[in-house]
């Protein structure tokens, strides 16, 4: 299977926050999320692979290219949090103004999306809601037969009938297996529904990039108390957190861990608290 | 380039029809006082404060992220600054032409030696000012960039009158004055195309976040 993106041993340095060697990869026709905490690395990661930050090492590929021109540009849709169009521009000023800068600009299937999303042709972005905002960044990004989407916490912010909106609507592009979606959220229970693979950065680093059904089918938390913590076997733990009334030790095959500690209450689990397990709790 | 060109016209929009419209009463209204044809000089000048308008919308919005990961280059990004630059200066200086035209007929102290004088003054003081000050509007913070886009007019002044100076030394300023200026505006076009390479080696590398 081709790589649609691939960023192998990425790495950034600033005063206060190192992006070390991170890499990860985007299969053509699947939808990678791209997790972690606010500051974890994901958005340095997305600036540095498009090139807007210049990076210190490491080798990013973009369909197949590792010079990222225009030509590999005209095939890149991205949305960022936030529009980042002038404010003083109309969604239909704005159809001018892209026209002329991509090639393949598709004015119809953007007028159409902006139909699809009411969003008012002749109305400056400035008095858009934030929603609304997303929805023309989204349109924009959709409008030139991009075959790579890149979104960086594009769904954050809205509310949950728009998210599914826009969910349904990476779904429906990545029908053509020849598209790929790189989706950077801290929404887990968007990834949950539409990734392949997720890809989790901590304070900079890659912790994995596994596919999600492998964790959400393998994964696993076991519930227990003091006693009952510290007769497990310390290897067969990932991460884990003392809370209230009970231990929680992430563990990556639920299966296995529930036949050796049987009396053990071992639960699925989500992107979510694997993530939080991994943030919060402490390392084996 | 044409598509980010004509976003800068957008924004730009009603600041340069205010401009254009005060340039040309401000023409009317100083062939009383003084001659019509020195408007020539302010013209250019004060016409280009809407690239700097462009530029602070650009980071207010963060544009340059978004256009970055668009089939625009670096280079072209600062590029279409500078074209929008020289584009506003000469649509300043043909605005500032309309009164001097008119006035012209009737009155003589309009020649086309006093145009092309004033003119070639304005457009030298504009390509050092921008020269100056559109580097700074990507090293500096908008704030910054504004003083330094008002310094850069004083500066330029400064810099045109040491150049004629420089020029008397070896040819008779009073007798050659349209070439000593006519020198100064090439040195001028020289700085300005200088410092457009300067601006997109500096922008190549820097950070846009």
């Amino acid at each position: 299977m081709n790589n649609a993106l691939t960023v192998s041993k990425l790495t950034k340095t600033y005063p206060d926050f190192v992006l070390d060697q991170v890499s990860f990869s985007v299969p053509s026709g699947s939808i990678v999320g791209l997790i972690g905490e606010n500051g974890a690395g994901k958005s340095t990661t997305i600036n540095a692979a498009l090139g807007l930050i210049q990076k210190e090492a490491g080798h990013v590929s973009i369909l197949g290219s590792e010079r990222l021109d225009c030509g590999v540009k005209e095939e890149i849709g991205v949305v960022f949090d936030g529009s980042n169009y002038p404010e003083i521009l109309t969604p239909k000023k704005l159809n001018g103004v892209l026209k002329r800068i991509y090639r393949s600009w598709d004015e119809t299937a953007y007028f159409q999306l902006l139909k699809q999303f009411s969003l008012p042709l002749d109305k400056q972005i400035r008095q858009f809601s934030k929603g609304m905002k997303m929805k023309l960044a989204i349109s924009a990004a959709f409008s030139h037969h991009a075959r790579l989407l890149i979104l960086d916490e594009a769904t954050s912010g809205l509310d949950p009938v728009i998210r599914d909106d826009i969910l349904d609507m990476l779904l429906d592009f990545i029908q053509d297996e020849d598209h790929s979606i790189l989706l950077s959220s801290h929404i887990t229970s968007d990834l949950e529904k539409i990734a392949d693979y997720i890809v989790f950065i901590h304070e900079g680093h890659v912790v994995f990039s596994k596919p999600k059904d492998e964790l959400i089918e393998q994964y696993g938390i076991i519930k227990c108390g003091a006693a009952q913590f510290d007769a497990l076997d310390k290897a067969d733990i990932l991460a884990y957190r003392k809370m209230d009334c009970e231990w929680q030790a992430l563990v990556a095959d639920r299966e296995q861990m529930q036949k050796k500690y049987p009396k053990a209450m071992v639960v699925p689990a989500s992107i979510d608290e694997i993530m939080l397990l991994y943030v919060k709790g402490e390392k084996k | 380039m044409k598509g980010v060109l004509l976003k800068d016209l957008y924004i730009a929009k009603s600041n340069i029809l205010v401009t254009a419209v005060s340039l040309v009463v401000l023409g009317f209204g100083l062939s009383f006082l003084l001659e019509t044809s020195a408007l020539l000089v302010l013209a250019p000048v004060v016409s280009t404060t809407a690239v700097f308008i462009s530029i602070t919308s650009d980071a207010a919005s963060k544009w340059n992220k978004n256009v970055i990961a668009m089939p625009v280059s670096r280079g072209q990004i600062i590029g279409e600054k500078f074209v929008f630059y020289i584009l506003l200066a000469v649509l300043g200086l043909m605005t500032a032409l309309i009164p001097c035209v008119l006035l012209g007929f009737f009155s003589g102290d309009i020649t086309p030696h006093s145009l092309c004088l004033y003119g070639s003054i304005g457009i030298s003081a504009t390509l050092l000012a921008g020269g100056i000050s559109l580097p700074c509007a990507y090293l500096f913070d908008p704030e910054k960039s504004q003083i330094v886009f008002m310094l850069s007019f004083m500066a330029s002044t400064g810099i045109i009158a040491g150049i004629v100076l420089l020029t008397n030394l070896f040819i008779p300023v009073k007798e050659n004055i349209l070439l000593a200026f006519n020198i100064a505006l090439g040195i001028s076009a020289v700085w300005f195309f200088v410092s457009y390479q300067v601006t997109a080696r500096i922008y190549q590398r820097q950070d846009i976040t």
